[in-house]
């Protein structure tokens, strides 16, 4: 349905207002639901995993027979019981492994009992042998011809047809930007700079892991509640691996404690649903421990990039040409897509004419790759900002004129042949060099110690098919409150805030007349491809708008038949209908369920009102397969800067985070202090993967699966200030010009950090994290400690 | 050796005894399957990670002399096992006379922890790595043990015989630690490297006390501990000797940081490489018996 | 295992639970006073999302077990908000910004309600020091911090 859109122009309250988070009163108080609170009563059986000790294995044997005699245990499943595959962009995965492993940790059996204890001694009772295979660990290895295959059936997997796997090798997807002419474009070079960066594998941790419950019910009819940032894909992945109609799963997802990319899609969920198929009418709880968390969800893959870029005496760019090996782990379902994201935004924010990018996604014998906040870009740019730092140097230009001259602008052709939508990166590396006060360089505040100051910019589009959809309806009660639904999850980002400030905008309420109906429940509410991809405020928020705008129409038509007045005299402001032509006025209440009477008992005009909304964009072209590219690769791109000042301990090597400043082009701010927490909060996460994160990965056995090990930053490393500068140049068809940011504030940290490591000591640290033991054994090997 | 997906406390008997002599008996007759607990710290971590597998844990909290924290000029400071570490960082008589205490015991874990974990559990877990041993060694602390043949007193030293090992016999309850009166004039350091700014288990941990004394050379006694460069917490005795032998100055103490590197014998380990672990104890000693010497340096000619 | 009767007090109420030795007081409030707003994120002491008071200190509910808690006075997340009213932390921290996913507030919320207890007037190094045992991924804690502050500031004022 053709509906109005709101004219950017003419901004409406609560659009721009810093309101109150919708969902805060019951984080504070603890009444917020989480998956893990519902209560299911005494009928819940408990489920546990029987876990592959060893990277990679045939099975030879599994014999449940012992496990299964146990009293108190309702079912057991092995992968025997599921031969359908499983995957987002590729299905390569069973539910439970069927005749290899892959990864420590791969799932080989599952059990529901009626307590955790016989669960856990019915793992204990499972027979089984595997025959050790050698195994793949790194992903430049995984893609020469002397590594073994973990992937045979590579060429047999159903696959989307914009991912390339290369059947016979361990590549599952192999993206390529051919542009230009680079074998020529070296020569013209003043300087050339070329490194390898090696980034490791990290995890999301989210602060609450991964809980799913699932109840089948004797028509086969599957109920899943659970931490979830994707209800209606694992409907749809987990339907189709089971041989079932989507509408025949249900999935209720309440607020989820922390995502980051690690509960979207299907990883853990699906091994619930499996093992309730096998005991209907009751409900099997699995939840992570955290060591779990650490290693049997997702993680993000881990990186060998290769970076050669060149440019001209004055620092202009000239040429580009990047190798990408994703490590993708044991199964790349989701993964894949990370190779095509990072292949097309390779050449990071940077106008390149001459451009050579072959990403590659390597199976290895690691945990599961998937999507983590940035999608590829943290680690891309991790070494592709630094190379850009020491390209800059060697022509002796300063790193933020080089960006500034060098930034991708409204109108340039970028790496894939589409043409740069307005933007304000170069804004962005203004006011973020500026707030940091570049080039004066503050005294250390100790005689062993020394300041530094580094820059990164970004660049990151929505990685998803070219027709992820969102719907909305907004229903309207009886008191004037709107009911809006969606099909998104709040996360902590703030969408379900949002969301209401833009139907309170649309419809012409106040913000607090608007609920959002939850838990999210795909037998209700409206369909929503993923919350990932920082794409809710920008899609499910035109949805929304639609939605809100439906209904508003709906409310006007019934009014303007009533009053016998032309729709365009009439408006909705705080919750009442008026007349700018009779200045009649009429609240919403009541009139928007039961309608409104004709005069003398005639009749009635109206009904119930429910609007209904949906967006998807239109306009995504596909890309060539030699040469990556077409006219549309992307519906956008956010573009930003961080900038960082660091204090490097000269005794211990450690790293102090002493100011942040980020500035990013968010389009329009809905709502400006939570786009700030974002920025703040994802510079924060950055400063943690740059300083302390690294998946300790041996031989494929995680060596430090616990907190104890795997340091994130307390509040003792947060810096004592961070500035977020909020630039805005609309997106077209953003609701009010806006588009995402969500992911976007994680990007440059890691390199921002490293530029100013560099600034500070003179040596670059390449590869994160940068641990006090990196720097300090940089600083002995150079001399410049002893 | 693979990951433990599940790690979780296994199944065990709470055992609540009223008198010392009762838990004593208890935990001889149990030998091998029954251990104290107090503010359980090192034991749910020990034990939901399989290392441990006790089938009795003795609540030792509410037996005579565990709960008390006091002091008195003549024996000097008594900390009982059951007292948490915000107690002790806190009690007045910590902070006037023994101020080192308190600082090695603020930074371990997490304020949430410290409401837990004592000191002395601390040093019968006798991790290389705990916070707060150096401390108590360098002020020659000394444990009260009630055994099955009653009480006794255990100095520090020789006390650890191995990483996570002591002296300790089946049946002994570690009712307290005794900490004498400092010499006058003592100053001392505790300088931990982690991984995040607070928190954390210690890379490196010194402790360093210094006090004059006429009886050396030098007119000054240094006490040097070093965590988690060891099987056991090291006494650094090369450095502390060569700091009584003669004049102190900057090069002389960078002399001694460097023997306290050479008695070091770290290991790689997933927090940090023996080689950094050197640096890092040749660099932190150094900047600890700094730090110290500007206190007491000028108080003898 | 031996199954123990335990009385204390939760959040002013009388409470009396049969546990089992190995039950830690985090699962006692979950799984037997269905009291989920204190939070399981590690079982291991180190994320701090089970956080709570127990005789006016804070403590790692998943490493304390329930038999230990025999006649404690204990607070959750639930009791801090008197009568519908919220706590000044509670309302500082929406007002601040410092609240995201919201699985790391409650156990922020006791630190910072215990910090406030024994320390009128934090520094922000004192705060710092105060929520090193809670983990947040969300937020970056320096809204949070702010959110303290704030806190600190209304109670002196209002005392």
């Amino acid at each position: 349905m053709a509906v109005n859109r709101v004219a950017v122009e003419k901004i409406p309250h609560p659009i721009g207002d810093s309101v109150q988070r919708i969902d805060a009163r019951e984080k504070v108080t603890g009444a917020a639901i989480y998956a893990d609170d519902f209560q299911f009563g005494p009928g819940l059986l408990y489920a546990r995993i029987l876990r592959s000790p060893i990277p990679h294995g045939i099975i030879k044997r599994v014999d449940v027979s012992r496990a299964r005699a146990l009293p108190g245990v309702k079912a057991i499943v092995t992968g025997e019981d599921f031969p359908g595959y499983i995957g987002l962009y590729l299905q390569d995965r069973f539910i439970f492994c069927r005749d290899r492993v892959r990864y420590v940790g791969d799932p080989i059996a599952g059990v529901a009992a009626i307590s955790e204890e016989i669960a856990e001694k019915a793992i204990s009772l499972i027979d089984y042998e595997l025959e050790p295979l050698p195994g793949v660990f790194e992903p430049d290895f995984g893609a020469s011809p002397d590594a073994p295959l973990i992937h045979p059936d590579l060429g047999k997997y159903e696959v989307m047809n914009f991912i390339f796997p290369e059947p016979g090798t361990n590549i599952s997807n192999h993206f390529r930007i051919r542009k230009g002419d680079v074998d020529t474009a070296w020569k013209d070079c003043a300087a050339v700079v070329e490194r390898e960066f090696r980034i490791p594998h990290i995890q999301h941790v989210p602060i609450e892991t991964h809980v799913a419950v699932a109840k089948a019910d004797e028509k086969g009819k599957v109920t899943l509640w659970g931490s979830s940032q994707s209800p209606f894909a694992q409907r749809n992945l987990i339907a189709k691996a089971l041989g079932i109609s989507q509408s025949d799963v249900d999935v209720i997802a309440p607020y989820v404690g922390g995502g980051f990319g690690c509960k979207a899609g299907v990883s853990m969920e699906a091994l619930a649903v499996a093992i309730a198929t096998k005991v209907k009418g009751r409900p099997v709880k699995l939840r992570l421990t955290r060591e779990e968390e650490f290693y049997t969800a997702f993680v993000r893959q881990g990186l060998v990039a290769r970076f050669k870029m060149g440019c001209d005496k004055d620092g202009k760019l000239l040429v580009m040409e990047n190798k990408f090996y994703w490590s993708g782990g044991a199964y790349t379902e989701y993964g894949v897509n990370i190779t095509r994201a990072s292949g097309y935004s390779s050449t990071g924010p940077y106008n390149v004419p001459n451009v050579k990018t072959d990403s590659f996604c390597v199976y290895t014998n690691h945990p599961v790759g998937g999507p983590m906040r940035g999608f590829g870009m943290p680690e891309m740019h991790s070494g592709l900002e630094q190379c850009i730092d020491e390209l800059a140097e060697k022509v002796s230009v300063d790193p933020v004129e080089f960006r500034k001259m060098n930034c991708i602008k409204t109108g340039d052709t970028i790496v894939t042949g589409m043409t740069m939508h307005p933007t304000g990166l170069s804004e962005c590396i203004t006011k973020a060099a500026e707030a940091i006060d570049w080039g004066k360089k503050n005294p250390a505040s100790a005689p062993n110690k020394r300041r530094g100051k580094g820059i990164a910019i970004m660049w990151k589009a929505p990685a998803m098919p070219p027709n992820a959809g969102s719907s909305a309806w907004v229903e309207m009660n009886e008191d004037g409150t709107l009911t809006v639904a969606v099909g998104g999850q709040e996360l902590g980002q703030g969408t379900f805030t949002v969301m209401a400030q833009m139907a309170a905008a649309a419809m012409g309420v106040p913000y607090d007349w608007v609920r959002i109906a939850t838990p999210v429940n795909t037998d209700y509410s409206p369909y929503e491809w993923q919350t990932v991809a920082s794409r809710l405020t920008w899609s499910m928020g035109n949805a929304v708008v639609n939605a809100a705008l439906d209904a508003r129409h709906q409310v006007l038509e019934m009014v303007a038949k009533s009053w016998n007045e032309n729709l365009e005299d009439l408006d909705i402001i705080e919750g009442q209908v008026i007349s700018y032509k009779s200045e009649e006025s009429i609240s919403l209440k009541n009139i928007v369920v039961y309608g409104i009477a004709k005069p003398n008992d005639q009749g009635w005009i109206g009904g119930p009102i429910v609007g209904r909304g949906n967006f998807m964009p239109s306009y995504v072209t596909g890309l060539d397969p030699e040469t990556g590219q077409g006219p549309r690769a992307v519906v956008h791109y956010t573009t930003g800067a961080q900038a960082v000042e660091v204090e490097v301990d000269m005794d211990t090597g450690k790293v102090e985070i002493i100011q942040g400043v980020a500035a990013f082009d968010v389009g329009k701010a809905i709502n400006p202090e939570m786009v700030k927490a974002q920025m703040e909060g994802g510079f924060v996460q950055g400063v943690s993967t740059a300083l302390f994160e690294e998946m300790k990965l041996k031989q494929g056995i995680l060596t430090n699966p616990s907190f104890v090990d795997y340091r994130i930053a307390t509040s003792s490393d947060a810096p004592k200030k961070i500035d977020a500068i909020i630039v805005e140049y609309p997106q077209d068809d953003g609701p009010w010009g806006a588009r995402g940011i969500g992911e976007h504030a994680l990007v440059p940290t890691i390199p921002a950090i490293a530029n100013a490591i560099y600034d500070a000591i003179g040596l670059r640290p390449g590869n994160p994290p940068y641990l006090s033991e990196k720097i300090y054994l940089l600083m002995q090997e150079a001399g410049l400690v002893s | 050796m693979s990951i433990n997906p599940h790690p979780e406390l296994p199944v065990f008997e709470y055992v609540h005894p009223v008198s010392l002599e009762e838990a004593s008996q208890f935990l001889a007759n149990h030998a091998g399957e029954a251990r104290p607990l107090c503010g359980g710290t090192d034991i749910f971590v020990r034990m939901r990670d399989g290392h441990w597998n006790d089938k009795y844990l003795v609540d030792i909290k509410a037996l005579d002399g565990t709960q008390e924290i006091k002091f008195d000029p003549q024996n000097g400071l008594f900390i009982g096992s059951a007292v948490n570490m915000n107690r002790v960082i806190r009690d007045p008589n910590v902070i006037s006379h023994y101020p080192l205490v308190a600082e090695a015991a603020r930074t371990v874990a997490s304020y949430q922890l410290r409401t837990r974990a004592t000191i002395v559990g601390n040093i019968c877990n006798a991790s290389p790595a705990g916070d707060t041993i150096g401390a108590c060694i360098v002020l020659n602390g000394r444990l009260k043990v009630h055994g099955t043949d009653g009480f006794r007193w255990v100095p520090l030293a020789g006390f650890f015989t191995g990483p996570g090992k002591t002296s300790l016999k089946p049946g002994d309850i570690v009712t307290g630690i005794e900490l004498p009166l400092p010499p006058k004039s003592a100053a001392g350091k505790y300088i931990k490297l982690g991984r995040n700014q607070l928190s954390d288990l210690s890379i490196v941990g010194v402790t360093v006390l210094g006090y004059p004394d006429e009886s050396l050379v030098s007119g000054y006694r240094f006490k040097i501990a070093l965590a988690s460069v060891a099987p056991v917490p090291l006494v650094s005795l090369k450095a502390e000797t060569r700091l009584g032998e003669g004049p102190i100055n900057p090069a002389v103490l960078e002399e001694a940081a460097q023997l306290a590197e050479s008695e070091a014998t770290p290991i790689d380990d997933v927090r940090g490489s023996a080689r950094y672990r050197k640096s890092m104890v040749r660099n932190l000693t150094y900047k600890a018996l700094w730090m110290v010497w500007e206190k007491i340096g000028h108080l003898v000619n | 295992m031996g199954i123990h009767r335990i009385t204390f007090t939760v959040n002013g109420e009388y409470e009396q639970v049969d546990v089992p030795s190995n039950m830690t007081l985090l699962q006692a409030l979950r799984d037997k006073l269905a009291l989920t707003g204190t939070k399981n994120g590690c079982s291991a002491g180190e994320c701090g999302a089970c956080t709570v008071i127990m005789n006016g200190e804070p403590i790692n509910s998943c490493m304390i077990l329930a038999v230990e808690c025999e006649g404690a006075d204990i607070l959750t997340i639930e009791g801090l908000a008197k009568d519908g009213k919220l706590d000044p932390i509670q309302e500082t921290i929406i007002n601040r910004g410092g609240v995201q996913c919201g699985f790391c507030t409650p156990g922020i919320l006791m630190s910072s309600r215990a910090l406030l207890d024994r320390n009128a007037d934090p520094s922000d190094e004192e705060i710092r020091e105060a929520l090193v045992g809670n983990l947040c991924r969300c937020t970056g804690y320096l809204r949070i911090i702010d959110a303290v502050k704030d806190a600190a500031q209304r109670e002196r004022e209002n005392a």
